[in-house]
């Protein structure tokens, strides 16, 4: 047994090294949490991502003509998964930079053991805890997704101005979710709202009825979703359509998901709005949506933009680096600080040129203009989206 | 590929197998040794964890703690609170027989799974506790890896040597008697609930420290980590392959499974790009599939407790009853 | 709080519920009944259920009641089918040895149903159902069929255990295998038999899982602790029981947010398991103590 073993190790290095050996590739890891409780929404953020790499081939190429590759690491969002597989992805396949992982606890745990110890600058585009702000990273870690905070203020203030005093919260209980509640709670609050229920769910129950009875005895009718749209987030919203308890229904971006439209049929949710990032001055957003359509993909997937944008900054920042990833970080804050000539996704020809020229660009991604802090985070810039047709559309900026 | 690379790799594999090695000890202990069938692995991983983690880390607004004392203290404090829970755990359960123990133990699992995950004023909930220290995490990647790597290895061979010290010594040789045959035990006056207990909490120890070298290899700690696949199922794969009731077996299935777990990527990584999402599921029939192989044609674990040798207590009976009819 | 709303919110989600439990714990109670082992892989063959009745709804575009007697009969096939390429080899060995491989199957079922079904949330039909109101009592039509459907095929597995020649045999493994094998029971076709049903059991709850919700591919998973307390609840090799068990665990969960924080909905049915298992080691009716 142990000879066979042994054997298949050797294989494995052996394939392992033979595909390196005649690759002349730039490459980056893309990981994502593709098995375990995120699996339905990993696939069509990694296609996104793919669709910004595929970009960069076809015009001409990364690093005077390379090809930038994507290796494809699966997290399966849990931090044991994550780093084994950073850490493959980081010392046998020698990515130059890493796009992902997905979940937070996996995000905090590869940072910390691999990519900042190793030099490997890191980009989220899902990541949304609080405390990957507080990473001690040397400014190594980033993401597209701003923090929790930014989304659940906005939303509460926005919904105030609409007149909406009172609502009923429930939110999925990890990172993401209770992120979300706690900052919307604390905003809302403050500037004179009510909360008529606030409780937290687990995921994957069949049934969230008498949850969803209990919060609407606080006599609130409308209720907030803080969860996935493809994942408990519908089984929620289904119940309380079907049952009747609440009127309106806000979610957060994590809720403007095609299954949503799909499963409960656009005519069921007139009633329904999401918040979802949007770029502030440009028609990024735009540009991706036909991009990604282009491909076969569908733009109102959840997280798909951020994705894509973290996909696209790495490779922007890989070519101003030059190919050296201890570089890698310092160039990711310089190609999207809000200063110098600006470049929407897609232009990868354009920003190679003024790269080349020694200009400073700027991106302007799909999730917002993306101009990186001192500590890797993006401010948010968010709309709010309603279902029009089969698709969600823009029907107001938040402030 | 970098050879400095594949160090590094390798390096990595080795302290996630001491780390996997430390809980499948403790598991070895009360199934190996003891006959419970504990299935609640992922809790006292979670409590050791934690523990470590809140006595060590730094003040944070989002959770108990700023003890801020050394990391020897947090690792002790680890070992001593995954004890304090398994002895009321222990207390109750263990009057349950097998099937029944385990899906008791899975229940109380579940139950510190979601404490941990909604208490946030003690555990930080979601966010989890971040900024636990790390012994030689200042030095450069390769030298802090190898750095944790020997103390990794230390650990385990202390504990390993302590439980084998332990399991040969008259305890041992009495709590396989209990296994085995829990009348005889009972006949010869033997405090069979007192002796279990004392097996089960000695286990849950271990698997305390494992979760708290986990933790301050990764610097931080979330809920996420606590997931029963990973955390519980995994390990009782790996001390069923490496035989049960063998240390050495034990941590030869951990470095075994694991080394599966981990490089079984690389081959579903050969399929073409567009299968690449897909190869992952791939990836995890692959291992269902080789966990089906290995039991079929290897069902006894790679390497069986060691039958008929002179510390087992039927064969010193046996050899007694021999010499004393000559 | 009004009687109705109670009854409304929180009895009826909880019958429902409780029906899928009771189909799926039969399944369990069955196997740790009759081939006494934990049964890991119990959940993702629901899933596998529910997939090949979608998999039946989207080829031939026929109504989803239509296709749950194909996904039963897909599912014992299944279930045989594993029975005989894995699990059989292993009978002679420690029953841990099986449960590790049933949880091997788990992942490899779970791997088979994310390759062909993809890992999108799916559903039977599109669009939402509201319930009608029956004197007060606001029920969606599925429900009631999930429920009548439950106590339908545990009927006709009762009978089949009571009356039928198979059906005794099937409980004399049960009760005491040796005087069963000594008696001329064949152990082959019993084993088989008994798998054939737990398929069609496994398959049954996953669909009413699908129907009254969404697939995914981690939905049986989910449900697995559940139903084994359900299982251990009602007393192990109890048919009745294990419905029993059901009902409670599902009703239970439903009307826990009454009592506790909506997080530690998930604990209720440990907290009851090990409440009943300390009073009452047996379970509810008196089942096997292992």
């Amino acid at each position: 047994m142990l000879k066979k073993i042994a054997l298949a190790a050797g294989l494995f290095s052996a394939t392992a090294l033979a595909s390196n050996a005649v690759q002349a590739e730039v490459k980056v890891g893309l990981l994502g949490g593709i098995s375990g409780p995120i699996a339905a929404m990993a696939p069509p953020m990694l296609d996104s991502a793919q669709l910004a790499i595929q970009q960069v081939n076809e015009q001409g190429g990364i690093l005077g003509g390379q090809t930038l590759e994507a290796v494809v690491g699966d997290s399966a969002c849990n931090p044991q998964n994550g780093v084994d597989s950073a850490t493959k992805l980081v010392n046998i396949e020698q990515v130059a930079g890493l796009i992902g992982p997905h979940c937070s606890g996996a995000v905090l745990a590869v940072a910390n053991s691999v990519t900042v110890p190793a030099g490997i600058t890191l980009i989220t585009p899902s990541g949304t805890s609080p405390e990957i702000t507080g990473l001690d990273d040397k400014g190594q870690v980033f993401r597209t997704v701003p923090s929790d905070d930014f989304q659940g203020r906005s939303l509460a203030r926005t919904l105030l101005d609409l007149g909406t005093k009172k609502v009923a919260v429930a939110y999925l209980n990890n990172d993401y979710g209770s992120g979300l509640a706690n900052a919307f709670k604390v905003e809302f609050e403050a500037n004179g709202g009510e909360l008529a229920g606030y409780s937290a769910h687990e995921e994957g129950k069949a049934s969230y009825r008498s949850n969803l009875a209990e919060l609407s005895r606080g006599g609130a009718d409308t209720l907030v979703i803080f969860d996935y749209g493809d994942g408990t987030g519908l089984t929620i919203l289904r119940q309380a359509l079907e049952n009747g308890f609440f009127t309106n229904f806000v979610g957060g971006d994590g809720m403007k998901s095609d299954a949503i439209i799909r499963e409960l049929g656009a005519d069921n949710l007139t009633t329904f709005i999401a918040s979802s990032p949007v770029g502030e001055k440009s028609n990024s957003l735009e540009i991706f949506n036909e991009a990604y359509k282009a491909v076969g993909g569908n733009p109102d997937a959840i997280f798909v933009s951020n994705s894509y944008d973290a996909a696209f900054l790495m490779a922007l920042a890989l070519e101003k680096a030059g190919g050296d990833s201890s570089k890698v970080s310092a160039a990711m804050s310089a190609v999207s600080d809000g200063q110098g000539e600006a470049v929407l996704p897609g232009e990868w020809t354009k920003a190679v040129e003024l790269i080349a020229a020694g200009k400073d660009i700027d991106y302007k991604g799909a999730s917002g203009d993306l101009n990186f802090d001192n500590a890797g985070d993006v401010p948010g810039s968010y709309g709010l989206f309603k279902v029009e047709g089969d698709a969600f559309a823009l029907q107001q900026a938040l402030n | 590929m970098e050879l400095i690379g594949l160090l590094n790799y390798a390096v990595f594999m080795a302290i996630f197998i001491g780390i996997y090695s430390l809980l499948a000890l403790g598991l070895n202990i009360q199934w190996g040794f003891s006959g419970l069938f504990n299935a609640g692995i992922a809790g006292f991983f979670a409590v050791g964890a934690y523990t470590s983690a809140l006595l060590t880390a730094p003040e944070s607004s989002v959770h108990l703690g700023g003890f801020q004392l050394p990391v020897v203290a947090g690792w002790i404090g680890a070992m001593i609170a995954a004890g304090l829970i398994a002895w009321p755990i222990g207390k109750v359960c263990l009057r349950f027989r097998s099937d029944y123990l385990a899906i008791a133990t899975i229940g109380v699992a579940e139950i510190i799974r979601l404490v941990v995950k909604s208490e946030g004023w003690m555990t930080g909930g979601a966010r989890g506790v971040n900024k636990i220290p790390r012994p030689f995490g200042d030095l450069t990647y390769l030298y802090s890896q190898l750095a944790y790597l020997a103390l990794v290895v230390a650990i385990v061979f202390v504990v390993y040597l302590a439980i084998e010290r332990q399991i040969s010594a008259p305890w041992g040789r009495m709590m396989r008697g209990i296994r085995d045959n829990e009348d005889a035990a009972t006949a010869m006056g033997k405090d069979i609930k007192a002796r279990r207990l004392e097996a089960f909490i000695f286990g849950a120890a271990v698997m305390g420290l494992g979760g708290a070298l986990f933790a301050h290899f990764n610097r931080s700690i979330t809920p996420e980590a606590i997931d029963p696949m990973i955390a519980t199922f995994l390990i009782w794969i790996m001390l069923i392959l490496g035989g049960s009731g063998n240390n050495r077996g034990a941590l030869l299935g951990v470095a075994v499974v694991w080394i599966i777990w981990s490089a079984s990527e690389f081959v579903t990584d050969q399929l073409p790009t567009e299968y690449a999402i897909k190869a992952k599921y791939m990836r995890v029939f692959i291992i269902g599939l080789l966990l089906q192989l290995v039991l079929r044609f290897r069902p006894e674990g790679i390497l069986p407790e060691p039958q008929g040798t002179a510390d087992r207590p039927e064969v010193k009976t046996l050899q007694n009853q021999e010499s004393a009819a000559k | 709080m009004p009687f109705m709303e109670f009854v409304n919110f929180y009895l009826m989600p909880g019958i429902v519920l409780g029906s899928i439990y009771a189909l799926g714990a039969v399944g369990i109670t069955l196997v740790f009944g009759i081939l006494r082992f934990a049964h890991l892989a119990h959940g993702d063959l629901a899933t596998l259920g529910a997939f090949a009745a979608l998999g039946v709804v989207t080829i031939f575009g026929v109504s989803p009641w239509v296709a749950l007697p194909a996904a039963m009969v897909f599912c014992a096939f299944m279930a045989i089918g594993i029975d005989k390429l894995f699990y059989d080899y292993l009978s002679e060995r420690p029953k841990i040895i099986v449960v590790m491989s049933s949880l091997g199957i788990a992942l490899m079922l779970r791997a088979i149903v994310q390759v062909v079904w993809g890992v999108d949330t799916e559903t039977y039909t599109r669009g939402i159902v509201r319930p009608d109101d029956y004197w007060g009592i606001r029920i969606r039509d599925r429900e009631i069929y999930t429920i009548i459907a439950m106590f339908v095929i545990v009927g006709v597995l009762w009978a089949f255990l009571q009356k039928t020649k198979w059906g005794k045999a099937m409980r004399a493994m049960s009760d005491n295998p040796d005087l069963a094998l000594l008696s001329g029971v064949d152990n082959r076709k019993i084993t088989m038999l008994t798998w054939g049903i737990v398929g069609m059991l496994c398959a049954a709850s996953g669909f009413f899982l699908g129907i009254n919700t969404e697939l995914k591919p981690l939905m049986g998973w989910t449900m697995l602790l559940p139903m084994f307390a359900a299982a251990i609840l009602g007393g192990v090799g109890r048919v009745e029981g294990a419905v029993i068990g059901g009902l409670i665990v599902g009703i239970a969960e439903e009307t826990s947010v009454l009592f506790i924080p909506g997080e530690y909905k998930a604990a209720m049915a440990f907290a009851i398991l090990l409440l009943i298992l300390l009073v009452r080691p047996t379970g509810l009716l008196k089942g096997k103590v292992l």
